[in-house]
This record gives C-alpha cells, sequence and structure tokens, in this order.
C-alpha cells in the first residue's frame, strides 16, 4: 500500500500556502525573503484580517509584532493552516479523465512488440470512494509510529482498486492546483458501508507491518520479562543467603543456651526468640518469592505484556467519491511485417483489468513474462526463445 | 460509530506475542459532511492539507547550505549517515563507519542540523579524555558549534552549561555523576562507545542511567572481544531490540563466539539503529604522504645546553614533583631553540624568584649566550630554499610550539630575503583570516604554532616542516590533518627536525615511527590512543617519566623501546579489532541504502 503523506519540503510549504491564502481571497505580493499578505476582511479563516507579513524559512523574523509570521516546514503558521485546510471539506467529488494518458501494461511495455496506436472506448461511468486513514501504532517500546494510507474501493461492487488509490494520489500531489469534481452524490446510509469495506482494507494492507512491530513489542516485553527473573533469582539468592545466616545464628545460641551460665543464657534466649521471629519472617517471604518464580511471576508478566501491547487507531480522515470510465481500449501492435489489434477492459485511473495469456503455454503475461512476439498470435518470452 | 476490537494473537515462534487493540475512530462527521456543499478546490486543499500533515516535517539537512565549504568538505557517505541516523533511526544511532571516514564529521552534522532546527537546548558529549578538545576544536572550527570542554578554565560544573564536550571518566567521577544524572539531556553523544561495552562497569551504569531524547554512539569496531559487546552497546541504545541476552546468544552468536549466525535476521534489526560504512564503498582518496625525517648532530656548545637542562630537570623533579609541568616545558625547549629556554628561566630566576636552584639556572643562562649558532634554524634554511625552488610559491608551513622559537625563525627567514608570515594564538580570528589569505596569494613561508592545529584548512599549501615534535601524538597529526585532507590535491611532504641522542630524537625514531604515526590515516591514532587511555597512559607524562627516571643512556633507551612495544601491541591490537569487526560485518549492507 502507497504511502499518502507528501514530504513536506520549503517548496510544497509554499506552494500550499500560496494557493490556499488565495482561493481565501487573500493577495499576495511576493520579494525573495518575504511575502505580503492581505487578508480580506470578511474571510472564513482563522487568520486574522489585515496585513501580514510571511518571512520565508527558518531565518528570524524582522520584526517581532503579531503579524510577522513565519513560513517552514515546522512554522506554527503553516501548521495552522493545514488544519484549517484539512477540516475544510474533508469530503467530496473528483473526476480521473479519461483524456489523459492511456496506460500500457508493463508485460506489453516490457516485451519486443511496439505499440503504434492506443485507444480507449469509454462505455459507462463508474463510482468509486476514496478514504484517507491516518494510522497510528503505538507501543512503549518504539516511538509511536503514524501512517497515512488512501484505500479505493468501487461503489457498485466495492471491488478493492488499488490502482485508482495511486492515480488519487497523483492527482491530488501539491503539483496539482485543480482538478474537476464538485459535490459529491453519495449519501451517508451510502458511504457508510464503502468506508466499513475500506476499513478492513487497510487493516489488511497493514498486516504485514503490524506483526512486524508486534514481534518487536513482544521481544521487548520478553527482554523486561527476563530482566525481572533474573532480578528477582538475585534477590532469592541474597535472603537464601541471610535465610542460612539467621539459622546458624539461630543454632549458635542455641549451643549457648545449654552451655552458658543462667544470665547469658537468658539474654541468648530472647535473642534466639527475635532472631526466630525473623527466621520465620523471612522464611515466608522467600517460600512466596520462590513459589511466585516457580509459576513464573505470572501478575507481573501480565502487567509488563500489557504494558507492552499494540495500540493501533484507525481514523478515517477525507471521504472522496471518485467518478472514473470503464470501457475497452485498443492497441494497435507492431513487430516486423505484423500487426495485430488487440482490445482489453480498461478503466481511468485503474489501467487494464483484463489478464491476458500466451497461447503457446497459455502463462499469463507479466512483467516477468512479457509479450514477446505477435507473428503467430500472442506468444511470451520463454516460447519464441523456444522456437 | 465508535468501536473497538482486540485480536489475540497465538504463540509463535518462541515469543509470547502482546496484545494488538485496533480501535477505528468514529466517521460521523466526515460522513455528515457528506450534504455540505463547498467550493470544488476546497475539497482537493483538504486532502493536499491531510497529506502534508501527514508528511515527514521535511526530511532534508536543511543546515547543510549553512556550512562553510571552507570549513568543512562533506562526503556523501556522511551526508547520508546523518540523515539516516535523523530521520530514519528516530535520533538513536549507532554510528559504526570503519576507521577513518569521518564519524566525528558525521556527528558534526546531525549536532548542526538539531540547532538549526532548534532541539538542542542541552547536548553532552563523552569522550576518552584525549580527545575531548579535539571535539570541541572540530565541531567549532567546521560546524561553528561553540562547546565548552571539561578541560577549560571556565568550566563550572554539569549543570552550569548546555554544549559540553567532556571525558567520560570526569562525567562518571564522585564529583560529578550526579549532577550529569540530574540532568534531561536533549543530545547524548558517546565517542568510542566499545568502551561501555561491559555492563558490570561505572561508565555503562553511567550511560544506562542517563536521561535523554536522541543519542549517537561512535564507534568502529563495535565488537571488543565477544559478540555479546554488540548486544551491550545496542541494548543501551534500543533496548529489547535483540530480545534477551540469552536469545540473543542463541540464536545469533554460534557456541564458539566467533561466527554469527543468523545473518539475515541480524542485520535487518541492526539496521534499524547502525550505519556502517566501508572504506571501499566511499569516494575517499588521499594523496601519498612522505616523511622525511632529518637528525643533526648538534654543535658542542648545544649539545653542552641539553646536558645542563637534562640534569637540572632530573635533580629538580627528583627533589619536587610539583613542578612536573615547568620541568616538561624546560625539556621541550631545550631542544626547540634556545632563546625559547631563555625565556622560561629568566622568568624563573627574575620574576618568580626561584632560588634553590639558582646557580645552575644562572649557568644555563650562561651556556645559551654562549651559542651563536642554532643547528635547527641553519638547516631550516636548506628544506625552505629547497621548495622556493621545487614547489608552487614556495610555500611551506613550519610548526613549532614555541612562541620565542616561532619569533627568532621569522626573523631570521625575513633576513635572509624570505616573504613570511606568523601564525599564533594572540590574533583575532578575523587576523587569522587574513593571514592564511596572505600566505595563499603571497606564498612563502608561514610559520606557525600549535595555535593553527585547531583552525583552518591549508591545504593549498604540501609542505609542512616539523621544526620541533609535540609528546602528544595528536597534535602532531593534527598538525599534519591541516594539510593533508580531503581537498588536497597534491602528494604530501612532511619534514621532521631532532637533533641527535635528544629527547626527541627517542621520541620520534622510537615511538612515532614505531606507530607508523606519520603514515596514519586520519582516525587510526585516535583508535590507538584512546586504547592507550584506557591502560592508564597518558602519553606525555610517560615520556617524562622515563627520561626523567632512567639512570643511564641504554636504560633510557630500553624504556623507550619497552614503550614503543607497548604502542605497537596497542596498535596491532586495534588493527587486528578492525580486522575482525571488518569480517564480523562483512556482506552486511549496514551502509548507505540504494533506494
Amino acid at each position: 500500500m502507497t504511502d499518502a503523506s507528501i514530504p513536506v519540503t520549503q517548496s510544497a510549504v509554499e506552494r500550499f500556502t500560496e494557493r490556499y491564502l488565495r482561493s481565501l481571497g487573500c493577495s499576495i505580493e511576493r520579494s525573495d525573503e518575504h511575502w505580503m499578505v492581505s487578508v480580506p476582511e470578511d474571510t472564513a479563516t482563522g487568520i486574522s484580517h489585515g496585513e501580514h507579513t510571511l518571512v520565508r524559512g527558518a531565518g528570524s523574523p524582522d520584526g517581532d509584532d503579531d503579524s510577522t509570521e513565519r513560513l517552514h516546514p515546522e512554522s506554527a503558521f503553516f501548521q495552522r493552516l493545514l488544519r484549517e485546510a484539512g477540516e475544510r471539506s474533508p469530503t467530496g467529488k473528483l473526476s480521473i479523465e479519461s483524456g489523459s494518458d492511456i496506460e500500457t501494461p508493463e508485460w506489453i511495455q516490457g516485451g519486443g512488440v511496439e505499440v503504434q496506436n492506443v485507444q480507449f472506448t469509454p462505455y459507462y461511468d463508474r463510482t468509486a470512494v476514496v478514504v484517507l486513514f491516518r494510522v497510528g501504532i503505538e507501543t512503549v517500546s518504539e516511538y509511536q509510529q503514524e501512517f497515512l494510507r488512501a484505500i479505493a474501493v468501487d461503489a457498485r461492487s466495492e471491488e478493492h482498486l488499488p490502482r485508482l488509490a495511486d492515480s488519487f494520489l497523483e492527482l491530488t500531489s501539491v503539483e496539482s492546483g485543480k482538478a474537476s469534481g464538485g459535490d459529491a452524490q453519495l449519501t451517508q446510509t451510502e458511504a457508510e458501508p464503502l468506508l466499513d469495506t475500506a476499513r478492513e482494507l487497510v487493516l489488511d494492507g497493514l498486516q504485514d507491518r503490524l506483526d512486524e512491530i508486534h514481534r518487536e513489542a513482544s521481544r521487548a516485553a520478553d527482554s523486561e520479562v527476563e530482566e525481572y527473573r533474573q532480578l528477582q533469582q538475585q534477590r532469592i539468592e541474597e535472603l537464601e543467603e541471610e535465610h542460612s545466616n539467621l539459622s546458624s545464628k539461630i543454632n549458635d545460641l542455641s549451643e549457648q543456651i545449654n552451655t552458658g551460665d543462667e544470665d547469658s543464657r537468658v539474654r541468648a534466649l530472647r535473642e534466639r526468640k527475635e532472631l526466630k521471629s525473623e527466621y520465620e519472617e523471612l522464611d515466608e517471604t522467600l517460600n512466596e518469592l520462590r513459589e511466585r518464580r516457580d509459576h513464573g511471576f505470572p501478575a507481573r508478566q501480565r502487567e509488563i505484556r500489557e504494558r507492552h501491547a499494540l495500540d493501533v487507531q484507525i481514523t478515517p480522515l477525507t471521504l472522496t467519491e471518485v467518478e472514473y470510465e470503464r470501457g475497452e481500449v485498443d492497441f494497435d501492435l507492431y513487430e516486423e511485417s505484423t500487426s495485430r489489434t488487440i482490445t482489453l477492459g480498461y478503466g481511468s485511473g485503474i489501467g487494464v483489468t483484463e489478464t491476458v495469456r500466451c497461447v503457446s503455454c497459455d502463462k499469463e503475461f507479466s512483467e516477468h513474462n512479457p509479450l514477446q512476439t505477435i507473428s503467430n498470435d500472442l506468444e511470451c518470452q520463454s516460447c519464441a526463445k523456444e522456437q | 460509530m465508535y468501536f473497538t476490537h482486540t485480536c489475540f494473537y497465538e504463540c509463535m515462534s518462541g515469543y509470547d506475542l502482546v496484545d494488538i487493540e485496533v480501535t477505528h475512530e468514529s466517521a460521523d462527521d466526515l460522513l455528515e459532511s457528506l450534504s455540505e456543499a463547498g467550493a470544488e478546490e476546497d475539497h482537493l486543499q483538504s486532502i493536499q492539507a491531510v497529506r502534508l500533515q501527514a508528511g515527514q516535517p521535511d526530511s532534508e539537512l536543511r543546515s547543510l547550505k549553512e556550512l562553510d565549504e571552507n570549513s568543512v568538505k562533506l562526503l556523501e557517505h556522511q551526508v547520508d549517515a546523518a540523515y539516516r541516523a535523523l530521520f530514519e533511526m528516530d535520533g538513536k544511532a549507532l554510528l559504526a563507519d570503519e576507521v577513518g571516514l569521518g564519524k566525528t564529521i558525521e556527528v558534526g552534522m546531525i549536532l548542526k542540523e538539531m540547532h538549526f532546527r532548534e532541539t538542542d537546548e542541552s547536548v553532552l558529549i563523552l569522550t576518552p579524555a584525549q580527545l575531548a578538545k579535539q571535539w570541541q576544536a572540530e565541531l567549532r572550527e567546521k560546524f561553528g558549534l561553540d562547546f565548552v570542554c571539561n578541560y577549560d578554565d571556565d568550566f563550572e560544573d554539569f549543570d552550569a552549561h548546555d554544549y559540553i564536550i567532556a571525558s567520560i571518566d570526569t562525567a562518571k567521577s564522585e564529583r560529578h555523576r550526579q549532577t550529569v544524572l540530574d540532568r534531561d539531556w536533549d543530545v547524548l553523544v558517546l565517542d568510542e562507545a566499545h568502551y561501555v561495552k561491559n555492563e558490570e562497569t561505572d561508565r555503562y551504569d553511567l550511560i544506562d542511567r542517563l536521561s535523554y531524547n536522541y543519542a549517537f554512539f561512535l564507534t568502529a569496531t563495535p565488537i571488543q572481544n565477544e559478540l555479546t559487546d554488540l548486544y551491550n552497546v545496542v541494548s543501551l541504545l534500543r533496548p529489547g531490540l535483540f530480545g534477551t541476552r540469552d536469545v540473543f546468544h542463541h540464536y545469533f552468536v554460534n557456541s564458539n563466539q566467533e561466527t554469527l549466525v543468523n545473518r539475515d535476521e541480524l542485520q535487518d534489526r541492526l539496521n534499524k539503529v547502525m550505519i556502517r560504512n566501508r572504506r571501499e564503498d566511499t569516494d575517499i582518496d588521499f594523496t601519498d604522504r612522505t616523511i622525511d625525517t632529518r637528525t643533526f648532530d648538534p654543535t658542542p656548545k648545544e649539545r653542552e645546553l641539553y646536558q645542563a637542562v637534562s640534569d637540572y630537570v632530573k635533580g629538580a623533579y627528583s627533589q619536587d614533583q610539583g613542578q612536573k609541568l615547568v620541568l616538561m616545558l624546560l625539556q621541550k625547549e631545550v631542544v626547540s631553540s634556545p632563546v625559547a629556554l631563555k625565556q622560561t628561566i629568566e622568568k624563573r630566576l627574575y620574576d618568580q624568584s626561584e632560588l634553590t636552584h639558582e646557580d645552575e639556572l644562572e649557568s644555563i643562562l650562561n651556556l645559551i649566550d654562549e651559542i651563536d649558532t642554532v643547528t635547527k634554524q641553519e638547516r631550516l634554511l636548506d628544506i625552505v630554499e629547497e621548495a622556493r625552488e621545487n614547489v608552487e610559491m614556495g610555500r611551506v608551513i613550519v610548526f613549532t610550539q614555541f612562541r620565542a622559537t616561532q619569533q627568532q625563525i621569522l626573523d631570521r627567514l625575513a633576513a635572509e630575503g624570505y616573504t613570511v608570515h606568523a601564525f599564533h594564538g594572540g590574533h583575532s580570528s578575523s587576523e587569522k583570516e587574513q593571514i592564511v589569505e596572505n600566505f595563499e596569494e603571497e606564498g612563502g613561508i608561514l610559520v606557525s604554532t600549535d595555535a593553527m592545529s585547531e583552525g583552518r584548512n591549508l591545504q593549498f599549501c604540501n609542505i609542512l616542516v616539523n621544526l620541533d615534535l609535540p609528546w602528544n601524538p595528536m597534535r602532531v597529526e593534527q598538525r599534519i590533518g591541516r594539510v593533508h585532507r580531503i581537498g588536497q590535491k597534491r602528494d604530501v611532504f612532511i619534514f621532521n627536525m631532532a637533533l641527535k641522542d635528544t629527547v626527541e630524537e627517542y621520541v620520534l625514531e622510537r615511538l612515532y615511527h614505531k606507530i607508523d604515526l606519520f603514515q596514519q590515516s586520519v582516525g587510526e591514532l585516535s583508535s590507538i590512543l584512546s586504547r592507550l587511555e584506557e591502560s592508564g597512559t597518558s602519553f606525555e607524562d610517560e615520556i617524562f617519566e622515563r627520561l626523567v627516571s632512567a639512570d643511564s643512556e641504554v636504560d633510557l633507551e630500553n624504556d623507550f623501546d619497552a614503550m614503543a612495544v607497548d604502542l605497537q601491541e596497542q596498535r596491532e591490537l586495534a588493527d587486528k579489532l578492525e580486522e575482525f569487526n571488518s569480517g564480523v560485518f562483512e556482506g552486511f549492507d549496514l551502509g548507505e541504502s540504494d533506494d
């Protein structure tokens, strides 16, 4: 699944900021170091109306007043702008035009045949939804990780359309200033099941990554459990030593009681009593500790593993209704003196939707098994070699 | 709609797996907005804003363009390492390049970038004692980063400054330990990180308890004795990455401790925290270096003076060891020039009213006055004359440790008609810049004290003369490093001058040549020196002690030979370790990635 985030370079920052401010109705005078931005009075934005100076890059602004702001990837102003723009219109509609380049499949591109002409004939319009999800994964042993993922599903069939998601990301890059569309036509009731399907798909697509983080977190927990176990073992050994010291002290005292005079006997008796109670306490602690050890410190293990548990949060941020066209595409192929036209199912934004097989070996054409010759119908590389 | 479900995974591959809890956040607001009308471009902008919010905040090294190209030439692998350490390893990395590839530069870039992004309110760099000043100089000269060093006069304590370079042993000492631990550091840099490999030492304990947000550990040899060393160093940076010690042992190390097994898995995990560039993968290319060591017979009067000073130093030291520093100074000055010696002795006699050895000192002064030919200075003329005829603009740099010697040489060379330039610590930094510029434009001879070592780059010059030799090999390397560095296009010639049968000849012949000091690639020396330091040896003290305690010439020679053997051993050990680590990591791709 493609990463849907956009690297926040200075040029991306400036391009987005300029377009957004202009769309609000602001005017901008640009110079090398500064932008003078004028925000009209009735503009629907959190930026106060009036004149603002934006200082490009991270250098310190000349003035320190409220109307001077910095413009760079981490600047507070830019972050504020992103939040505002992000919440402005989280749903809408975009169209993927069929007029744009027709995608030639890799199994034709990588082979030995030339494509002379391509013709797409759209038969019907289709609708899909593309949802941008923020996925947060948190564990105690790793930093919180966040991803942004795009999932596209066909509105009618609920078919997963990964290539449409890629086209959507291309269409909505910072470079593109305009995209045709309008208001979404889908109702809440129609959108809801599509969103549920998309949620399942986004989780499926993250499975490998999740498994990896999961294993790491489990390892870290294991390591902590082991450390705890060693610490307790050490404690047990210390207590055992203390235990045996007390025991021999008690024995010594018993000896004294048997042999000493009355005074020292009384003293020894009193002392032995104290030591015995200490001994018993220690005995109890030791037994308890040993028992916990023999059971593998279940409570502590549970506590550690709970603390290391993975917390995955999936939040849908935008939902876009995407119109695309489905139909057929004709590829006119040419090889030496032979030419041949093949017709394949095709969708704008999703490419060729049909698989094609080699007439000789019936193996599916792919990037690794490209079309090699059309002189004797469509044949793959390995079959062409054999001849 | 807000729902949560928890998946329980079954035990697999020997781990007790922890739970995964998946929460799907509510989409009510999102769905509600479907019924709201908006402008066409608003939705596109919302999508772009959401995508930008998720983007890495500008993962490029923004401070790069702030660096002065004349001060530091960055190599691709260094930029790449800094980038990965910061952005791909979340600011916790083990930089384990092979020796000589510029790990300090990598850290310099990292710190510069953090400074630029204002995420470095407090930085602590821990190094072996002998390398602390060098770190300070390099960060200042190459990256414009000012750090206070625990050897500076104005160093107060670990809570009094925000940018500190300190020897790790100072930091762990009883006096400072608590102050170091009480603070939350933004950044911790640990040089020669393999010295914290042993989890039972105070050093390990210190690093283990230190509180920090980002950490960069440096070592060319993460493994010192056994592969568990790697476990210990990495676990300090990323606890839990390797699981328990037992698991690491059973899973990655074969029983005879010498090879690693399950290497793919180990590489995957190491890749999350360790960067190791190999020399063969980089484009570092140094020109050749030719060493010409010239020893001269002193005149009888010079010989007599040397003997008198040596006898005095020996006698005085046996009576009062508290004078070590000044006695060491005299012993160094006598081989530099009589005039340097004279100044110190006069100061002692007349300013500090030294009375116990008055007669001896007076007679040394007489001996100095009797010297009319200073051999080294005469022979220096041969070298500079040769250079005047054969080298572009006759550029030569002459290094001496003493201002008095420097002045005398300048006068002498000027009298012979040479264009001369003086460089010493007394100049302001703009004056220093001007001097270097003049030297480049006018050519001739630059006579410099070691103040130059912490300064500029002179790769436009390729001849260097060590008129006298510091007893600290790092200083020698710093001198050479001024001219023999990346960017030097010609072969470099180093002339060493020494008088026969003097301490200088011993140091030069018996020690420096034994460790191939003059042929070391940059960085190799620091690994030898930090090894020496581990065995509790300060180079200068060692030399001095041997000199004053030898009973006879033969004794002295034997002493120096013994020291050379030690050095040689350290060097061999350093080489061996380097080789061993190369072997272990061979086939591991821990350097720059191809994508």
